[in-house]
């Protein structure tokens, strides 16, 4: 077993009570690397085909990488399913320190099928590993539950992963909490949990990670440092998080204002890093191993939601929370944030709904014009904070409706709706607004989850001046934009096995990652053309896994919003047309090594050795 | 003159790169359960707990087979082909800063990685500080 690995899956059914360890196959090691790739090779060999996200045979899968638990910087883990909001692959990406724990007590993943009888929750000390009931925290938040665990256990040092009440109520954009307050957020992985009455997975390790070469490896680590150091994007992420990209997002005019009618939003500033530091932070957190801290604590000292212990806004809960619901009250927009985090929403995707929501409302669609006596309407936090409770419980109509996500309750409030119904394959749109940026609508389209910003968005070519092949890059170019969205999706799913920090990934060099992977495991990823074939065998893997489960490639495209032009900002007036969307996927498939109708070809399946790879059982 | 590490507790992000880094260095591997120092959360902040090198050190007061000695720059350093394993030096720090390490059956505290602390070296936000403290206490 080559270092830095830990060579056990724990398999765990949950109908049946049988717990087993399971070796890593060499064969999945050497092809798929760890994370994304172990979860996306499982994914594919272990999920029924067609089966029902939220049925006991799917597979719930928390990942691990090589690097997850060592000293290099910046590194997470994912969990992986099949997606109840988009019925395709899920992968979500969360920091904190479960992750690493996951290592520690011994074990490269945890794979959880079946469904147990009762509320249940998993407990996992090294070897031993228990399934015990849930009833006393049944029903309880995110953080609620945290507590009332470690307290069962009698060990505050105990990491947990679990869901809040709507995680528990199917909701389809449930999260995952993982410890401490660090989110598997999108796409419903938390209600995949609830339905396997799985309340949380509680874990302590004692185990050390080994690397291959530790002298070597401290080298390559304090290189990640100086890169991490050298970079003015880091730099911003330790001053200020991504609460500052809200005004960056706000200037260049894809910041979502009303359920993105529109990309600038007035009260920016006030949601920014400015309004945040102003009144909330007080100093700076970190996820383990992560020297970057871009978690700013504090709390709310005064008015409606004094006391509230504060986490950063990130730009998207600021973006999709505020401005695209015209919040500009940084305190209600924490609170929003926060009351997502307890309840298990994906704060994302709440923000997409709710602005969907308000739209509807506004438009004389939606049958509910009120929520525990607040209008439903835009610029009302009160109504948000409602309606948020109301989805998380599915309480009433409103809630029920809202719980299943935008696209389900547009298709059931009819035609009108769909044309501002803000999702792409059913997952709610990330904060950029992708009008006014070609490569971003691209990213998006083809995004293997869905609606997604993590999928090579070419934001610092599309808006930030970065040059692609030496050359500056015209934002509003139909053509060109494919290669750098291949390149980076590619390149980010390589990352996604070891497993990286998107926010890591803006300082730390290709070659050191590769020097990191290398001297842990002993083991060589052959370069950047190395990452690249990775990413391209993990990303053509998912693309054949969405296809299995009925995926239509004619959902590569956007949503209506992006159709009608933008009304403000510098790119004032630009909209996409079907055309413009064909004439960038043409490009895109061809590139792809997919045929015309957007499905992978035979030739590239050999290419990367999808033709004849093995089966994984259990 | 002694050697310390000093805690801006202000400073720590809770990133545990000390403990990781302690582990890696001592163990040769890495998990933050295995360092020599630990990480205390108090509310809103988090304080790195770590081996005072006491002036006074009941640990090496109450060693039976003179394991714990003091060096010419003031850490207190257990000699492991002396320590016995009996324990009651992790009994009586009233910090639990000395540890027992089951596997090889003897005793284990921070001493100042030689003097050049790996968990200062990476600490990123300068939360532990190595400093010298005294000059004239002794005088």
């Amino acid at each position: 077993m080559p270092s830095g690995y830990m060579n056990k899956f724990l398999f765990v059914n949950l109908t049946t009570g049988e717990v087993k360890p399971m070796e890593v196959p060499e064969w999945l090691r050497d092809n798929f690397i760890g994370g994304k790739g172990f979860g996306m090779k499982l994914l594919y060999d272990l999920v029924p085909q067609y089966c029902d996200p939220l049925g006991p045979e799917n597979v719930l899968m928390f990942m691990t990488g090589p690097l997850t638990g060592t000293l290099a910087p910046s590194m997470r883990a994912c969990v992986v399913t099949k997606s109840p909001l988009t019925g395709t692959l899920l992968d979500s990406y969360f920091g904190g320190s479960f992750g690493h724990e996951i290592k520690y007590a011994g074990y490269d993943g945890i794979i959880i099928t079946g469904r147990a009888s009762e509320p249940v929750y998993l407990w996992i000390y090294n070897d031993s590993v228990e399934i015990r009931p849930a009833k006393g925290c049944w029903g309880m938040g995110t953080l609620e539950a945290n507590r009332a665990i470690k307290e069962e256990l009698r060990d505050p040092s105990i990491k947990i992963a679990g869901i809040g009440p709507a995680g528990e109520n199917l909701v389809r954009f449930a999260l995952i909490s993982c410890e401490y307050n660090r989110q598997a957020g999108r796409g419903g992985a938390g209600a995949v949990m609830g339905a396997k009455n799985l309340k949380a997975v509680a874990l302590k390790g004692t185990r050390p990670v080994y690397v291959h070469d530790q002298d070597a490896f401290l080298k390559a680590v304090e290189q990640g440092y100086r890169d991490l150091k050298a970079s003015p994007d880091i730099q911003a992420l330790v001053d200020t998080g991504t609460a500052s990209a809200v005004p960056f997002a706000n200037e260049v005019g894809v910041l979502p204002r009303r359920n993105y009618f529109d990309g600038t939003f007035a009260g920016a500033n006030s949601i920014s890093d400015f309004g945040q530091s102003k009144h909330l932070w007080l100093r700076s957190d970190a996820c383990l191993g992560c020297p970057v801290r871009c978690s700013k604590v504090g709390y709310i000292r005064t008015g409606r939601y004094k006391g509230t212990v504060s986490d950063i806004v990130e730009y998207e809960s600021a973006a999709m929370l505020g401005s695209n619901l015209e919040i500009d009250d940084i305190k209600a927009v924490t609170y929003l944030t926060h009351l997502c985090d307890e309840l298990g929403l994906d704060s994302m995707s709440a923000g997409g709904v709710l602005g969907f929501a308000m739209e509807a409302a506004d438009k004389g669609i939606l049958p509910q014009k009120e929520v525990a006596g607040q209008p439903v309407r835009f610029g009302n936090p009160l109504a948000a904070e409602k309606m948020l409770e109301a989805v998380a419980y599915r309480r009433g109509d409103l809630g029920n409706l809202l719980a299943d996500g935008v696209q389900r309750a547009a298709a059931k409030l009819g035609p009108a709706a769909e044309e501002f119904a803000v999702h792409i394959k059913g997952l709610e749109t990330p904060a950029w607004g992708p009008r006014g940026a070609t490569g971003i609508a691209l990213a998006l389209m083809t995004a293997d989850r869905g609606g997604c910003h993590q999928r090579g968005m070419p934001l610092g070519e599309d808006l930030g001046g970065a040059l692609w092949n030496g050359r500056p890059v015209d934002r509003l170019a139909l053509s060109g934009k494919a290669e750098i969205v291949i390149h980076y999706q590619n390149y980010l799913a390589a990352l996604d096995t070891l497993v990286k920090c998107d926010f890591g990934a803006f300082g730390i060099q290709p070659q050191t990652y590769l020097e990191l992977y290398r001297t842990c495991t002993g083991r060589d990823l052959d370069g950047e053309d190395g990452l690249q074939l990775l990413g391209a065998r993990i990303w053509n893997l998912g693309r054949q896994f969405n296809l299995r489960e009925g995926l239509d490639p004619g959902l590569d495209t956007l949503p209506k919003r992006f159709f009608a032009p933008l009304p403000s900002g510098p790119c004032k007036g630009h909209r996409f047309t079907a055309e413009d969307v064909q004439v960038m996927l043409r490009e895109y498939y061809l590139l792809r090594g997919w045929n015309a109708d957007g499905r992978p070809g035979q030739e590239v399946l050999q290419e990367l050795g999808l033709d004849n790879v093995k089966t994984t059982n259990i | 003159m002694r050697t310390v590490i000093h805690c801006n507790f202000d400073l720590c992000t809770g990133c545990s790169i000390c403990q990781m880094a302690c582990a890696q260095i001592k163990t040769g591997g890495t998990n933050p359960r295995l360092a020599l120092l630990r990480l205390e959360k108090q509310g809103l902040i988090c304080r790195p707990v770590l081996c005072a090198q006491c002036r006074n050190a009941f640990c090496m007061q109450v060693c039976p087979s003179e394991a714990i000695c003091r060096e010419d720059d003031g850490r207190v350093v257990i000699r492991e082909e002396k320590c016995t394993g009996c324990g009651l030096c992790v009994e009586a720090c009233q910090v639990d800063m000395v540890f027992f390490d089951s596997d090889n059956k003897s005793a284990r505290k921070c001493d100042l990685c030689g003097g050049d602390p790996a968990c200062v070296k990476y600490c990123p936000t300068g939360a532990l500080e190595k400093i010298k403290l005294g000059g004239d206490a002794d005088a």
